[in-house]
């Protein structure tokens, strides 16, 4: 059900920035300029994640589920889109990860990587002025 | 050595020199996928105009060349294209086990833009190569993703072609640490018209869900083989799944492929599909729009939508980006050297290009699903992803 929630606020976004106007950048509207409510609650414990992969400074987990070989854990950062973009950029390579791709877009940005027997991809969407939500993909190697 | 147009080979400034982009598809064997390439190809030949460098100008030209999806042509082909001093090679992915050798040596960047083999691309080991197209890999695991979750028996069929052997190779890795998802595998012969034996066959063995990771005709075989017997078992497949010959295989009995789900990657990126039409207009308005030859039941005429055409069409401004930044196009090394650093905004929006340790243009994470209801396709709404995607207009 997270998955589904998780695609109502990518639908939701992407109906907000799409609107027939100017796209790529500089066209188009400023990033979700919302006030932040209450966060969501942190899960209990500590998600399943590969060997030493990293968790930037201001992340919080809220949960996680299997998609049959594969692995979702969803959690927020507290701060901006661009921040959460260059934290886990720049922590990949410092666990010892490689960033496989990267992109960012007005309000939503991917970090590709590989490392800890493991692919998948960091998916960033700025949720409201001070909160950036992450759901990570993770595949076996 | 690079190609050079009679005439224009001086090195009078203002003078333009030629440089040939080698197509490398099943022109004769399977028209669809060669014609959809070989288009992108031109349409990004058009779009990329003249290439100024540091060392002169120039204009990319598209040699045709058919690999009738045989291994042995693919390779002859590539062998001519290093003889003729190709600046580059774009490539259906036939025979690239042994190809990529060809183009190494010659120092000429292969680029795959329909296969998905996952041994086929290597950033360490092939350095010449590169792709965009969706890998194997990502299409298996997103797959499982989708299928396991759903508490399916699935039925993993492939066929004995290479295409049908590399999703084998895939679905094994992706479906391995679920066995209790798979109710059997069987491997079907690409010659064979009558597959009811393997439908029955999976169909005792528990199956609620038939996975065909095969060719077109393949897939249409099954499909008659199933529904003929009033199987209505769901259907899934890779990108083949959507190949016009399916449907034009069963254009008698539409309402067969009803329900058929295929992964693919996305034609539109998150900003919006503003950029895919544009791209899909500019490809009409040169090539008038990909006739499928069925129609729906209201009469209206279906077109395929030039998905594969866009990856083509991408690594060819790709290519464009990495001549410039070379600075000179007969400088192979710096050419190698500038596709690991270059990055275009694609047909689509999204960006495109390659690194040192990544090859792959498509990520795995753009794959997503579809399902046919009366001869055009629609995004499924029970994947987060694939929920946020509009449809394509298929219809003329």
């Amino acid at each position: 059900m997270r998955g589904l929630v998780l695609a109502i606020v990518v639908l939701g976004l992407v109906a907000g920035c799409g609107g027939g106007g100017d796209e790529g950048s500089g066209g188009g509207e400023e990033g979700a300029t919302e006030a932040c409510g209450a966060a969501p609650a942190a899960m209990s414990g500590q998600p399943q994640l590969p060997d030493g992969f990293p968790t930037p400074d201001g992340v919080t987990y809220t949960g996680e589920e299997e998609a049959g070989p594969s692995r979702i854990v969803e959690g927020y950062r507290e701060g901006s889109l661009e921040d959460a973009f260059e934290a886990y950029k720049s922590a990949f390579p410092d666990a010892g990860y490689t960033v496989t791709k990267d992109e960012k877009e007005e309000d939503d940005a991917e970090v590709n990587f590989e490392g800890g027997s493991s692919t998948g991809q960091v998916k960033l969407i700025q949720e409201c002025s001070d909160r950036t939500s992450v759901a990570i993909t993770i595949r076996p190697e | 050595m690079l190609v050079v147009a009679a005439g224009c080979g001086g090195s009078d400034p203002g003078t333009v020199q030629t440089l040939t982009l080698v197509v490398n598809a099943p022109f004769s064997t399977s028209p669809y996928v060669g014609e959809t390439i070989a288009r992108g190809v031109e349409l990004g030949v058009s779009s990329a105009g003249q290439i100024d460098t540091d060392n002169g100008s120039y204009r990319l030209q598209v040699r045709r060349l058919d690999n009738a999806l045989s291994p042995r042509e693919a390779i002859a082909n590539v062998r001519r294209a290093a003889a003729d001093g190709a600046v580059a090679i774009v490539d259906e992915g036939t025979g690239v086990d042994a190809s990529w050798r060809i183009a190494q040596d010659a120092k000429i960047p292969l680029a795959i833009t329909y296969q998905g083999g996952s041994g086929l691309v290597d950033a360490e080991t092939r350095p010449n190569v590169f792709r965009i197209a969706p890998t194997d890999r990502g299409i298996a695991f997103r797959l499982a993703e989708y299928l396991i979750p759903k508490g399916l028996r699935v039925a993993i069929l492939t066929d004995d072609s290479g295409y049908g052997e590399e999703g084998r190779a895939a679905l094994a890795k992706s479906f391995g640490s679920n066995p209790e998802s798979v109710a059997i595998r069987l491997r079907l012969p690409v010659a064979a018209q009558d597959l009811s034996p393997q439908v029955l066959q999976a169909r005792r063995a528990g199956a609620s869900a038939l996975l065909v990771w095969a060719r077109p005709a393949t897939i249409a075989n099954v499909l008659t083989a199933a529904r003929s017997r009033r199987w209505n078992v769901p259907l899934y497949t890779p990108p083949s799944g959507a190949d016009p010959l399916v449907r034009q295989q069963l254009a008698d009995q539409p309402d067969w492929i009803d329900g058929l789900v295929f992964a693919s990657g996305r034609m539109t990126a998150e900003l919006g599909p503003q950029a895919w039409e544009r791209f899909e207009a500019q490809f009409e308005g040169r090539y008038g729009p990909d006739r499928v030859g069925v129609r729906t039941a209201e009469g209206d005429e279906v077109v395929q939508p030039p998905e594969y055409a866009m990856y083509s069409y991408d690594f060819v401004n790709v290519l464009a980006a990495a001549l410039r930044q070379a600075g000179d196009p007969k400088d192979r090394e710096a050419v190698l050297d500038a596709l690991n650093q270059v990055t275009v905004r694609g047909a689509n929006g999204d960006e495109r290009g390659f690194n040192l340790s990544n090859h792959e243009g498509v990520v795995d994470d753009d794959v997503y699903f579809a399902r046919f209801r009366d001869m055009t396709f629609s995004p499924v709404n029970d994947d987060p992803l694939s929920s946020t995607l509009p449809m394509i207009n298929q219809l003329r």
